[in-house]
Formats: structure tokens, C-alpha cells, sequence
């Protein structure tokens, strides 16, 4: 258990630590990937975090967690950013700790907490559903009472990493007969359940890193519901703000655009003015995304909850992002289409895989036109 | 800036413009020669907004560029015609940069007074963004210089009491400090899209006296350059109060004009341009403090000119796509000359036009931003 009060350092102290050990620690070819990561390849890193005792940042000391404050929780993620530290499976430290904590039984936490922090139970988020999509409440899914067991049925998609899961965090319809956003319940199970098929789904770039998850009859103890019955809906919900935060980082598309650099100095554009216009642009862009971040992150740190007007970040970050990565593969003219990293002028670069791996940001997470109605109903306050 | 000051200075600018900065007013004075309002200009003298950006030791006080953004986004929100950012923050940054003495000490008393109004007269070709490249001719005699050549697009001219002149003399760059009266100038005015002027200078051997001279050479070319950089700073917050205004007066009608039975606003396909809107102006926020910021810091010429450059270009086109979008979002009423609508566009035009466009100002901050890691 970590010994050192973290929140007492001075924050350039802290940082430094932080880099410190991320630059040792973290392998350089594992740096800015253009995909996900899969458990496998993190297992390492994750298990020197977690015998750092760095590995929920996020999470009370005695849980095994660093109890950072809000701002030097920003300087951990920069820190990590800025090494493009890849994400693993983390959502068992960042969402299903968060939420057993504030709503969990103490049986729930006592035998989730440890092993989620560990790793020895990884977890994929079981909320979407087909012709669901970002409305996410329109769920179907259903868990009936039987005795002491819920009995599920039904379909989940989308759910990441599914094939690599030990457990689903799971949203189910309990009541069909009230409103949409009621009747919801939210419940931890196996994913090896007797019932459970998990069949992953190859993306268009080509990797399996997405799942659909069927249910048939599958039965879990009545003790798996966190919080209330029909009120999970208010569980899943009370982490959004700060997803779209982090994605609304400007580190990944900063990192596309020191490639896009990489490959127009090798190839000489940075003399073509139609090629500079638009790289600037996008450069600037970016930079005034990174202002916008700021104020977010000043926000966090003072303490301060995030309104649903942290979503326009997420949008224009996704925009950006996907943008750079069009002009990536357009400047690579027939060198963009090829497959694989490849030499261009010198120049080792993957073209596509920035490219595909930009393109779901507009769409998970609330897909863009459904953080625009956000924006529109809770920020403009235009009519519905 | 303490936090209380700049919401005192707020409170200020917003209660002043909701007493006396009718549109009706602006409306009056567009297209005249009487552009502007010395009784406002004068009543700005009072609350001190035109000596914010003055020394303390020449009657001003001297405070940073953030305070004069909160009166510039004010002025932008109303429309105000007086030219706050060529007169009271171009001009005035010019003659205090200057090593003359004597003339700071006459000169910038009056003008953080509302006394005097100053014009810039820098420019000669459309979208000059180098105070450096002037052609008209400064040659020196011995009481000082002699102008010959035309100056263009000088903000303020129609009711200025006198002009800061830029010329090129054998030895660099001279800053001159001329009457409006003074022998051998003649100005005329070119009608703007937003209802002011452009003046433009005609020089048949003006006379600057030395004691006239603001500086020469490198002092005269950093002072301009300085200047010039800081103005684009404070016309970004000007054209930040313009969208800001032009966004919520679309946003209030798509709340309240009714189409098919509902209220405008309850369409999808508006609310997301709406919101592409909102997104422009948070951005233009966002970098407008960051920029301030680093900009009251003073920090070297090149990093200043980059991040001047990058918040005008923000600042440029998002403030015209904003106040452009708000004409089609109010329809036909949003084309006609009445309705405010086009007001907003016709200010944003000029501002967005003014000390270089977003794309010349892409341009300047690739050449400063993408040079250094050669």
C-alpha cells in the first residue's frame, strides 16, 4: 500500500516522479500505438503499476489506490499522455471501482475491489445494444426475478474486448412497463456464464476489438444488483462527464499531427502553400482545442463538476483528430492506401491505422450528433 | 489582473453600454463622417478605459492587455463605432514604445483623457501584415523629415485630431507624429462595409519636426510591430463580443420564431448548427484568455507574433462565420437593413479584414510556428 501522501507534494515534484518512472518503466515500442491495446500486451505494465501501488489513481489508499486529488490526478494522466501510455482494459479502475464505491454493498466491494485493482478480474462494459446505438437507454435486455437469481435475456454489442473479459458490467431492462430511463438495472456478472455466447466483430481495420455478447437464460444471484432495482440508469450516468473529458484530450491528435509533419517535411510540402494552408489550419485547430482542454482541466482541478458542456470537447477533439488523419492518408497519395508502416521518403510510417483508429471517436462515447443534442437542449436551451 | 478588478472593470463596460450604446445610435452615425461620438469617446476618457493601456507616468494606468479586452469585447457586443483599438490601443502603444520623451509627455495625457484622438497611418497595400514594408519616403532635413507618399486604410481618420505615420527613410523605418491639419496633408475616406471609414492619407512634403519624431530605425520598427500585434489582440476581443452577441440573438429567435407549428429551434438540423456555432465562440474563448495571458507577459517578438496571429485567425473566422450563419438561422428578416443581424456580419467583416486575415495570419504563424523546427 502506498505509504507517500501524494496530494502534500509541491506538483512539479509529483510530475517529475510520475515521468520518472513512466520513462524507465513504460517500453518505448509500445509508445502512441494507432489501436487498442489488448490485456495480453498491457499485462505487464499493468502489474508494474500495480506493484508501484500507481495503478488507481484514482481510488481511497486503503483500497489500495494513490487518493489523488483532482489536480494532481491531471498531472498523472499528462504525464501518462504525453509518454502515449496506452489505455489497457482499464474500465474496471476507472468506471466499475467509481461506482462500487458509491454504490455497491460492502460484500460487492469486498470481493470486487481488490481483484478489479489487480487485474485478476477484468471487465467489459455491457451497455449497448443493436439499433440501440447512442440512445442509450432504449435498451432491451431483461433481467426477471426468478427466486433469488435475475434471468437474462438478450443481446449486448459493441462491447470491447468481450473475448478478453472475466466479467460484464451489464445494464438491463428490469421493468418494461416504466419510461425508458426507469426500469433500468445495473448488474456485475461472469462473463463465463453458463447462456453467455460472446462472438467478437472484426472492424474495418481489422482487429477483433469489439464483441456481441448473447444472453440465454442466464442466471445470476439477486446480490449482483448495484444500488437500486430500476435505478442503474442513475449509476451508469454518473461518470460520463469525465469520459468525455478524456477523450477530449488533445494528445492523440497531436500525436497524428507530428506524423502528418514527419511525412510532409520528408516529402518536401512544407514549401507547398495549398499543403501548409491546411496543415495550419488543422495545426491551430488543435492548438485551440488544447485552450478549450484547459479550461476543463482547470476546472477539475479546483474541484469543480463538469456540466454538459463539457461535451462540445469531445466532439471537436473527435473532428480534429479525424481530420488529421484524412489529411494523412491523402498526403500520402498512393503511399496512404498501403497497408502496414512502410518507408516514405525516409520515413517509417503507418498511414492507415491512425486513420481507422480515429474514425469510431464520432461515435462511441455518444456519437457527435447525440453530444450536439446535449449541447442544444442543456447548453443553448433551444426547444425540444 | 486581480479577478475583482477585471469584474468591477466588467460590470463597468456593461452597465455603460446598457445606458447609452443603442444600436439606434450607431445606426445614426453609420455612413457619416461624424462616424464616431466624441461625447462617448469623452465619457470612455472618464471611466478610464482609454488610458488603460497609457503609463502611469503619462497619466494612463498602464495596466495589461486582458483589461483592454473586456472593454473591446464590450464595445464589439454593441456595435460602438468609436475606435477603441486603433486609437486608444494601437496608437497609444506606438507613441509609448517611442523614446521620445517630451511627446509622451504632451501627447499621451490628452489622449488617456479623450482629448485627442490619434490615427495610425502604417499601411499602404491590402493585407499588409508587416509594419516594416512601407514605401513612402521619409527623407531627412534638418529640422527633422519630410513625407511624401500615401498611406491607406486608416482606422479612425474621420474624426481623428492627428495621425502616427510610418515611413521609410535611407536609415529605416520613422515614425512620424502629424496634425491633422498640418501643411501637405489631405485625407480622404473610403466607405466601410460597417458604415465607418478608411481614411486615406495623402503626404505632398509633410513636415515631421525632430521633436515630432516618435522613433526611427529598429526602436521606431519594434515599437510598430509591437503595437501592431497587441491591436490584433484586442480586435480578437472585439470580434469575440460581436459573436458572442451574434450567437445569442440567434439563438434567442430560434427560441421564439415559429415555423410549421413549432419554435425554429426544435429542429434538429438547426440546433446542431447552432451548436457548430456555439463550439467557434468556446474556442475563440478559450484561446482569447490563454493568448492574453501569455501575451501580458511580454514575451519575445516571435512568440508574441505567433500567438497574435493564431487568436486573430481564430478570432477572424469564427467571427464571421458566426454573424454570416445568424443571417441565414433569422431567414429573410436577418437580410434586411433593419434587423440588427446584418449589423453584426457587416462589424465582423472589417474586424476580420483588419491587421490581416485568418488565412494571412495561418500564414504568419506557419512561418513563425513551422520555421523554428528546421
Amino acid at each position: 500500500m502506498a505509504e507517500i501522501d501524494y496530494n502534500a507534494l509541491p506538483d512539479a515534484d509529483f510530475r517529475a516522479m510520475v515521468r520518472e518512472f513512466v520513462e524507465t518503466e513504460y517500453p518505448q515500442d509500445m509508445r502512441f500505438l494507432s489501436r487498442r491495446i489488448r490485456m495480453d500486451e498491457a499485462r505487464p505494465w499493468w502489474n508494474k503499476l500495480v506493484k508501484k501501488g500507481w495503478i488507481a489513481p484514482n481510488w481511497p489508499r486503503e483500497l489500495g489506490g494513490m487518493a489523488l486529488d483532482p489536480g494532481k490526478m491531471v498531472i498523472y494522466l499528462e504525464e501518462m499522455e504525453r509518454h502515449g501510455v496506452m489505455r489497457a482494459a482499464d474500465q474496471g479502475i476507472t468506471q466499475v471501482g467509481p461506482i462500487l464505491m458509491k454504490y455497491g454493498t460492502d460484500a460487492q466491494k469486498d470481493y470486487f475491489l481488490e481483484r478489479t485493482r489487480t487485474g485478476d478480474i477484468i471487465w467489459a462494459q455491457g451497455y449497448s445494444e443493436p439499433n440501440a446505438g447512442s440512445d442509450l437507454a432504449n435498451l432491451q435486455t431483461s433481467a426477471v426475478i426468478e427466486g433469488d437469481e435475475f434471468v437474462i435475456n438478450g443481446m449486448k454489442i459493441w462491447t470491447s474486448f468481450a473475448q478478453e473479459s472475466t466479467h460484464i458490467y451489464l445494464l438491463v431492462r428490469t421493468d418494461r412497463e416504466a419510461k425508458k430511463q426507469k426500469g433500468i438495472s445495473f448488474l456485475l456478472i461472469e462473463s463465463d456464464l453458463p447462456g453467455i455466447t460472446i462472438r467478437p466483430i472484426r472492424n474495418i481495420a481489422g482487429h477483433e476489438e469489439f464483441c456481441q455478447v448473447f444472453f440465454d437464460n442466464v442466471r445470476v444471484p439477486r446480490d449482483r444488483l448495484v444500488g437500486k432495482l430500476n435505478e442503474g440508469w442513475t449509476v451508469a450516468k454518473a461518470l460520463l462527464g469525465h469520459e468525455r473529458l478524456n477523450i477530449g484530450s488533445p494528445r492523440r491528435p497531436q500525436y497524428a499531427l507530428m506524423r502528418l509533419e514527419m511525412l510532409a517535411r520528408a516529402k518536401g510540402l512544407m514549401d507547398d502553400a495549398g499543403f501548409v494552408d491546411r496543415f495550419v489550419a488543422i495545426k491551430l485547430d488543435l492548438e485551440d482545442l488544447a485552450s478549450l482542454y484547459g479550461r476543463y482541466v482547470e476546472q477539475v482541478k479546483r474541484g469543480e463538476p463538469l456540466g454538459p458542456d463539457v461535451s462540445q470537447l469531445k466532439i471537436w477533439a473527435m473532428e480534429v483528430w479525424q481530420q488529421l488523419t484524412d489529411l494523412l492518408v491523402e498526403t500520402g497519395a498512393e503511399d496512404g492506401v498501403i497497408e502496414g508502416a512502410h518507408d516514405v521518403a525516409g520515413v517509417e510510417l503507418d498511414f492507415l491505422a491512425p486513420f481507422y483508429y480515429a474514425r469510431p471517436g464520432t461515435i462511441y462515447g455518444g456519437s457527435s450528433e447525440v453530444q450536439r443534442n446535449i449541447l442544444s437542449k442543456y447548453v443553448l436551451e433551444l426547444p425540444s | 489582473m486581480a479577478s475583482e478588478h477585471a469584474a468591477m472593470l466588467k460590470e463597468s463596460v456593461a452597465d455603460f453600454i446598457a445606458r447609452g450604446m443603442d444600436i439606434g445610435r450607431v445606426r445614426k452615425l453609420r455612413g457619416t463622417p461624424g462616424e464616431y461620438d466624441r461625447a462617448v469617446w469623452k465619457q470612455m476618457a472618464d471611466l478610464g478605459w482609454l488610458g488603460i493601456a497609457v503609463p502611469e507616468a503619462y497619466g494612463g494606468m498602464g495596466l495589461g492587455l486582458a483589461e483592454t479586452a473586456i472593454v473591446a469585447e464590450g464595445l464589439g457586443r454593441a456595435l460602438a463605432p468609436e475606435p477603441y483599438t486603433a486609437c486608444a490601443v494601437l496608437a497609444a502603444t506606438i507613441l509609448a514604445e517611442g523614446d521620445n520623451e517630451p511627446l509622451k509627455a504632451d501627447v499621451l495625457p490628452r489622449i488617456a483623457g479623450g482629448d485627442l484622438i490619434p490615427a495610425v497611418a502604417w499601411q499602404e497595400q491590402a493585407g499588409a501584415t508587416d509594419g516594416a514594408h512601407v514605401a513612402l519616403a521619409a527623407t531627412p532635413f534638418e529640422g527633422g523629415y519630410r513625407l511624401n507618399g500615401t498611406k491607406r486604410y486608416v482606422v479612425g481618420a474621420a474624426g481623428a485630431d492627428a495621425y502616427i505615420v510610418a515611413g521609410k527613410a535611407d536609415s529605416g523605418l520613422v515614425l512620424g507624429y502629424l496634425d491633422r491639419n498640418a501643411a501637405g496633408v489631405t485625407q480622404a475616406l473610403e466607405p466601410l462595409a460597417d458604415g465607418r471609414h478608411f481614411g486615406t492619407l495623402a503626404l505632398d512634403n509633410a513636415l515631421v519636426p525632430r521633436e515630432r519624431v516618435i522613433a526611427t530605425g529598429d526602436a521606431a520598427a519594434a515599437a510598430l510591430s509591437r503595437a501592431l500585434d497587441r491591436a490584433r489582440a484586442v480586435a480578437s476581443a472585439e470580434l469575440y463580443g460581436v459573436m458572442s452577441r451574434a450567437l445569442e440573438m440567434s439563438v434567442d429567435y430560434m427560441k421564439t420564431r415559429v415555423q410549421f407549428g413549432k419554435p425554429i429551434g426544435s429542429f434538429q438540423a438547426l440546433q446542431h448548427r447552432a451548436v457548430n456555432l456555439y463550439i467557434q465562440q468556446q474556442l475563440a474563448s478559450a484561446t482569447l484568455d490563454d493568448s492574453l495571458r501569455v501575451l501580458d507577459r511580454d514575451p519575445e517578438p516571435r512568440q508574441r507574433a505567433a500567438i497574435a496571429s493564431r487568436l486573430k485567425a481564430r478570432c477572424s473566422d469564427a467571427g464571421v462565420r458566426i454573424a454570416r450563419e445568424a443571417i441565414q438561422i433569422h431567414g429573410a428578416i436577418g437580410f434586411t437593413d433593419e434587423y440588427d443581424a446584418g449589423l453584426y456580419l457587416k462589424r465582423a467583416l472589417v474586424l476580420a479584414a483588419w491587421l490581416g486575415t485568418a488565412t494571412q495570419h495561418r500564414r504568419r504563424y506557419a512561418a513563425l510556428a513551422l520555421q523554428s523546427e528546421d
